[in-house]
């Protein structure tokens, strides 16, 4: 089975994300297929999922940042699962994401009195500490590859 | 209190009983009167849990910031708890118990200011000192507070529960007005908002609110069209259902004096919706067209010319934004203007935040509020300070039916926490709101944050009853100052 992912990088300096707008595919084994299946429904166990696979991340380093090993990106789609609102998310982004947004961080709206704008900026201060989550780091462990080296 | 209602009420529920061959005494006890335990959100394993309270021998000094339901309802809770209690609650003002929920009640003079009246030294538990003093400097990398004469007490565990302040003065035109707290003396504030505007939020406003409505009442009786106006602020506030409280009672009080078709009763809520639970805001939007009560969502207070009697409101709307190809959505573009709203008859549900000394210190958020795990109420900084109340970073929690599930949890976890165990009380967010709809009846919405229903009985909880309005009127009260108050109910 193939997945069809897109990724955006991270600007650490302006902690600002960019679509790399490249869509790409990896083979995954028959084992990868029945855990992607069982994961797909639900958007961020699939995330994690990827994040911790070592075939996931050695084919991004390997096959398209090849040449950035201090590169921070993150995933942007798979399969036609978004993750885009995590890195994009506006005030002025439309209703489903902050229905998506409250649901995901528990912010119970008390629509007697708050408004978007200030459930917006709750959102957006929330997403601080989850985009942090979600980057991949691309950087390779130097300290490991010492230790590898020496033994 | 006004007893025609009570004895016509009376009058109805013994007709509405005996068809069912039921008496009044025992109607009553199933509403909860004789067993609190099996009122509002209880269970009866929770009921019989609370009979077999084992004293705890954990030592440690307690301080309570705030003496009003939460801080005496906590400490009461704890003398019981504690095989050796040294709590002290700092609190000045020497009404600070009085029965707040009350006040609506008193704004439609179904009540006397004499009803909601109680002092705190005649609920502060044997044994717990009180310091009759503001607390204005926090501490918590030290473990003490200061208070305003420069007494520096210092503390083991600390519960925040001074409740809110009452934001008047940041509406243009009522900036003398300042900050004030429900309970004390309020006159500058009643000073600055004349006589046509008026607030149940203070225990002196809701006096004066019945004052201004019979005024109005009056003019709209005489034949002169009257506008009266209320409004939602933009801030979180202590029992949301209030402000629609006191429309519903001046509607109730316009009606019974053939009034009602000169007057004009208008809503404006700074919200987009009346409840956030869909069910209720639903079923009051059915009550206001019943009832004939207009409504504009998104418009907050701003200002009042009290010369003219003109409201000034910033009205919100919005409107469809381009396209964001990174989103693949429309946006959602805010919009908003000024609008200048004549009234005779303001009512003004005025912004809430938390107390200054605490937005200014280390223990408050951003916004002001005690950030605390909502479910454990420990703050996420200081594991030795606990909060409750309308002070607290709790979701949908400004309510005494939250304080009255609170309070418990609270307890729990700090004598765990004195003993080095896990927290394991958890707070699940339910709040009660008894949505006075009519001289009479009560639509009780009660939910959690599940934000659904969560009703205690099994009836539909849409459906405004004459029980819950006998509940209202006679069983919170006595539950919440003597069952709550003493760390019982």
């Amino acid at each position: 089975m193939q997945i069809e992912f897109e990724l955006v990088t991270y600007n650490e300096a302006l902690d600002t994300f960019e679509l790399d707008e490249t869509m790409y595919q990896m083979e995954i084994s028959d084992e990868d297929a029945q855990t992607y299946e069982l994961l797909k429904s639900s958007d961020l166990n699939l995330y994690n999922w990827l994040k911790e696979s070592e075939q996931f991340i050695n084919y991004i380093r390997e096959e398209i940042y090849p040449d950035s090993d201090k590169k921070k990106v993150a995933i942007s789609d798979i399969n036609g699962t978004t993750f885009r609102r995590f890195y994009f998310f506006k005030v002025t982004s439309g209703d489903s994401h902050y229905e998506y947004f409250k649901k995901l961080f528990g912010i119970h709206e008390e629509s007697d009195w708050q408004d978007r704008e200030e459930i917006g900026e709750e959102i957006l201060e929330s997403l601080l500490v989850k985009r942090q989550e979600l980057i991949i780091n691309l950087e390779v462990n130097t300290m490991d590859d010492n230790i590898d080296e020496e033994a | 209190m006004d007893n025609k209602y009570i004895e016509s009420m009376l009058s109805e529920m013994d007709k509405d009983l005996s068809a069912q061959g039921m008496s009044r005494r025992d109607a009553m006890k199933l509403a909860g009167l004789s067993s609190a335990g099996l009122f509002l959100g209880a269970t009866s394993t929770a009921s019989a849990d609370e009979e077999k309270i084992v004293k705890n021998d954990a030592k440690a000094k307690i301080v309570i910031v705030g003496g009003g339901l939460a801080g005496i309802s906590t400490a009461a809770r704890l003398t019981l708890n504690l095989s050796n209690p040294d709590i002290t609650i700092i609190e000045p003002e020497e009404t600070s118990a009085s029965y707040q929920p009350g006040q609506t009640l008193v704004g439609a003079g179904i009540w006397d200011a004499d009803d909601i009246l109680y002092k705190r030294d005649d609920f502060v538990p044997d044994g717990v000192k009180v310091i009759k003093e503001r607390a204005i400097l926090f501490n918590p990398q030290k473990n003490n507070l200061t208070t305003e004469t420069g007494q520096v007490i210092t503390y083991d565990y600390l519960i925040l529960a001074m409740g809110v302040q009452l934001d008047f003065e940041r509406i243009k035109g009522l900036e003398e007005a300042g900050r004030a707290y429900s309970s004390g003396n309020n006159d500058k504030l009643m000073n600055a908002l004349g006589d046509s505007i008026c607030s149940i939020y203070t225990a002196q406003g809701s006096v004066k609110t019945w004052e201004i409505m019979q005024k109005y009442i009056a003019q709209a009786k005489s034949g002169k069209k009257t506008k009266f106006i209320f409004t939602h602020p933009s801030t979180p506030i202590k029992c949301g259902g209030a402000p629609k409280k006191i429309i519903y009672l001046t509607n109730a009080r316009l009606k019974e004096e053939g009034a009602r078709e000169n007057a004009e009763l208008t809503f404006y809520p700074n919200g987009g919706a009346m409840f956030g639970v869909p069910e209720y805001h639903d079923a009051i939007v059915g009550q206001f067209k019943r009832e004939g009560i207009k409504h504009h969502y998104r418009h907050n207070l701003i200002e009042v010319d009290k010369e003219k009697k003109i409201a000034t409101f910033d009205s919100k709307w919005q409107e469809k934004g381009p396209w964001d190809p990174v989103m693949k959505d429309f946006e959602v573009i805010p919009k908003h203007e000024k609008l200048r709203v004549p009234y005779d008859f303001l009512h003004v549900s005025p912004a809430q935040i938390a107390p200054r000394e605490i937005a200014e210190s280390d223990l408050g958020s951003a916004k002001g509020w005690i950030p605390v795990n909502k479910e454990t109420l420990q703050h996420i900084r200081y594991e030795n300070v606990f909060s409750i109340g309308d002070v607290a970073q709790v979701p949908m929690g400004k309510t005494g039916g939250s304080v009255r599930k609170q309070y418990k949890v609270l307890v729990d976890n700090l004598i765990a926490h004195m003993n080095s165990k896990k927290l394991e009380a958890k707070y699940a967010g339910y709040t009660v709101c008894p949505l006075i709809t009519d001289i009479g009846t009560v639509m009780l919405a009660e939910f959690d944050w599940t934000v659904t229903p969560t009703p205690s009985f099994p009836l539909d909880p849409t459906v405004e009853r004459w029980i819950f309005w006998l509940m209202k009127v006679y069983a919170l009260k006595p539950m919440t100052m003597y069952g709550m108050m003493s760390g019982r109910a």
